[in-house]
């Protein structure tokens, strides 16, 4: 169990209130902001953007700052969004700006592949994400056997992973461990669960996976349950928890990184940060990164409901414009179909079927 | 020797077996194709099911691995003979094999074909290892008869490259994107592990069949329950496509798909000033694979369309 302590120092000017004793065990925040905040920014982040984000989080203590394409490495398309720079571009930038803060890269098998595993390790990745929709660990060994040939650290997730249920889920991840992950776990990427879900799946991975192999949580806040989601899966055994500056992500954006490690800190979690230089690097996000920080609107809480991709809500709000048609509307019949990340195209199907199925329309 | 006589054959018969003698009465004397399949997964087993059921052609062998495994005792159970000796066991077995259908993996299938080519017989690839010349039946299928060693690039190549050859008959491509969703339960280890392969191969074909500036792939496999059909989208850059011309075209290149496989449809083609996207759904119309099993169905469509050709090519050649 957790405890939480009252702070026990009186604040500086310079420095914020000291946290309890690392009573409780050490949590690894992965850093997922120039990745998943391209989501928000539909990839467009520039070269600035990325050094300046970059520099801060090395400055914050950050241990791994993942970089990259909303949908990770090779997956700059028409169908998801064409980044404004290459992977290599974004990689080369960030590295240069990293000293201890170790670059992370991600890549889903189908949408990437192993020539641009290959190439982002040469650039300098030192943590690579394998990833796979939740009941497709299978199509991850090849590539998280690639990633540990070239000496980086292999991580495998579950997309989607609302998808499947919390048995299925440990069954997957104890596949990716025997493939050689180092670290395991699951993307709530629709914002769909409540504390409760994912306490469960954590705890069902980590009977599955034992205690050598860390298990990864990433939340998306689509019903404003990021932050207490992610303290779930901390207390269920989860020892790598994914976040970003602001929640600068998909949809109604990731887990909040300065209010985690805040929260974190204050019950007394040892999470390697520099408090004051983690807000430092969110205002910088807050002023650099985005127009305006993420909010859960409607259309970010149907998708949450809906159980769709958060990544989504931008081009269905452009297509759902173009033809006239309720967005909420597209949400759940994209949620009815079961649609996952990487099924942008059939927004269009869904939006030319509801046309069709409005009185009236020819 | 006759496929009775192989190794496997001493397992329990399945009444089916005999037609084999029926077909070859059918044939007019001409005896079908001797075929054999490599691979027992969910591709090898379609195969073998199209192939009992085309009068041209006689499944010979069913080769796999692992004797207990699920694939080779169904085989056995659909009348087959089998082995799981490899690719040496049906050498070792002398039998005159006219066509192998490669359904076992990318990587194993340079074996098969040194192993295969000295025997005369034609190998007709399913795996995306890209060795042999790419097919399409609907745009180069008579190529086929030409080359001992077909590949089928794969899939997803089936499904797009009839749309993407009739897009760039009619317009220029500067850049041509294709995307296949297939259901979690169509694609089974080998298609997991080569996926890389599956990419690769598709883009080269896409290359090879059509001008296009720069050609992307990617692939989903999906855990949606139902099922969802397998889900092809073509999307190109372009300038100046005239909507009229290209979705005639694009109709018509779904009309010689249909020929061979049924489920192919053109579910979207939409053109705007710089953009065309149309969308392919496949399903399996066959009896035996579930409907949204379209990207099985596809493949193995063709390559007994081949099989077919070559099993006619061969009995025109003995007149």
């Amino acid at each position: 169990m957790l405890t939480i302590t009252a702070p026990t120092a009186t604040a500086s000017a310079a420095s914020l209130p000291a946290a309890a004793p690392h009573a409780a065990p050490r949590v690894l925040l992965h850093d997922a902001t120039l990745r998943d905040g391209h989501h928000a920014a539909r990839h467009q982040l520039n070269h600035d953007q990325l050094r300046g984000y970059a520099a801060a989080a090395e400055q914050a203590g950050i241990a791994v700052l993942e970089v990259g394409h909303g949908n990770g490495l090779g997956a700059s398309s028409l169908q998801i969004g064409r980044a404004l720079l290459s992977d290599a571009e974004m990689l080369d930038t960030v590295r240069a700006e990293l000293t201890h803060t170790r670059m992370g890269v991600f890549l889903a098998p189908g949408w990437g592949t192993g020539d641009d595993l290959r190439a982002a390790v040469a650039l300098g990745a030192r943590v690579v994400r394998i990833a796979a929709h939740c009941t497709e660990a299978d199509a991850t060994q090849r590539h998280l056997g690639i990633a540990a040939e070239l000496g980086a650290e292999p991580h495998g997730v579950l997309l989607m992973s609302h998808m499947a249920d919390p048995h299925k889920l440990a069954e997957q991840c104890a596949l990716l461990a025997r493939y050689g992950a180092r670290a395991v776990g699951f993307y709530d990427s629709a914002g769909h669960f409540l504390p409760d879900d994912v306490a469960t799946r954590v705890s069902a991975i980590r009977q599955a996976v034992g205690d050598d192999v860390d298990v990864i949580f990433h939340g998306h806040n689509n019903l404003g349950m990021s932050v207490a989601n992610s303290l779930a899966a901390v207390a269920a055994g989860a020892t790598i928890i994914d976040a970003t500056a602001r929640g600068f992500g998909a949809g109604a954006g990731n887990t909040p990184i300065e209010v985690l490690a805040a929260v974190l800190h204050r019950m007394g979690h040892d999470t390697g940060l520099d408090q004051r230089a983690v807000l430092q690097a969110a205002d910088l996000a807050g002023r650099t990164l985005m127009d305006a920080p993420p909010t859960i609107d409607t259309i970010s809480l149907a998708s949450g409901l809906a159980g769709v991709f958060s990544g989504f809500k931008l081009p269905v709000l452009a297509a759902a414009e173009t033809h006239g048609v309720d967005p909420v509307d597209v949400l759940f019949e994209l949620g009815a179909r079961g649609a996952v990340a990487g099924q942008e195209d059939l927004i269009a199907d869904v939006v030319t079927t509801l046309r069709g199925a409005r009185p009236g329309t020819p | 020797m006759s496929a009775h006589d192989l190794p496997a054959g001493r397992r329990q018969r399945d009444p089916r077996h005999d037609n084999v003698d029926e077909k070859a009465d059918s044939m007019d004397n001409h005896r079908p194709a001797r075929v054999a399949v490599l691979g027992a997964g969910l591709i090898g087993l379609d195969l073998v099911d199209k192939i009992n059921r085309s009068d041209a052609l006689t499944c010979v062998l069913v080769v796999g691995h692992r004797r207990e495994s699920l694939g080779l005792r169904r085989a056995v159970a659909m009348g087959c003979a089998v082995t799981d000796g490899g690719i040496e066991a049906l050498l070792h077995t002398g039998a005159d094999i006219d066509v192998v259908f490669d359904a076992s993996n990318a990587d194993a299938h340079e074996h098969h074909w040194t192993r295969l080519e000295p025997t005369g017989a034609t190998m007709i690839d399913l795996t995306p290892a890209r060795l042999g010349e790419m097919i399409v039946p609907s745009v180069n299928g008579e190529h086929a008869l030409t080359t001992r060693h077909l590949s089928l690039v794969s899939c997803g190549g089936q499904a797009a490259i009839p749309v993407v050859y009739a897009l760039a008959a009619h317009t220029s491509l500067a850049y041509v994107e294709i995307v296949c969703t297939a259901a979690s339960a169509t694609a089974g280890p080998a298609t997991r592990l080569n996926l890389d392969d599956y990419v690769a191969t598709t883009a080269d074909a896409v290359r090879r069949f059509c001008a296009a500036g720069e050609v992307k792939v990617m692939v989903n496999l999906s855990p949606a329950t139902p099922a969802p059909p397998f889900r092809v989208t073509v999307t190109a850059l372009t300038r100046d496509a005239n909507p009229e011309t290209i979705t005639a075209a694009v109709a018509g290149a779904a009309r010689r798909v249909q020929a061979f496989a049924p489920g192919y449809q053109i579910s979207s083609c939409t053109v705007t000033d710089d953009r065309i996207t149309v969308t392919v759904q496949v399903e399996a119309r066959g009896t035996r694979l579930p409907r949204h099993a379209g990207n099985l169905d596809i493949i193995t469509a063709a390559a007994v369309v081949l099989g077919e050709q070559q099993a006619a090519a061969h009995a025109g050649g003995h007149r």
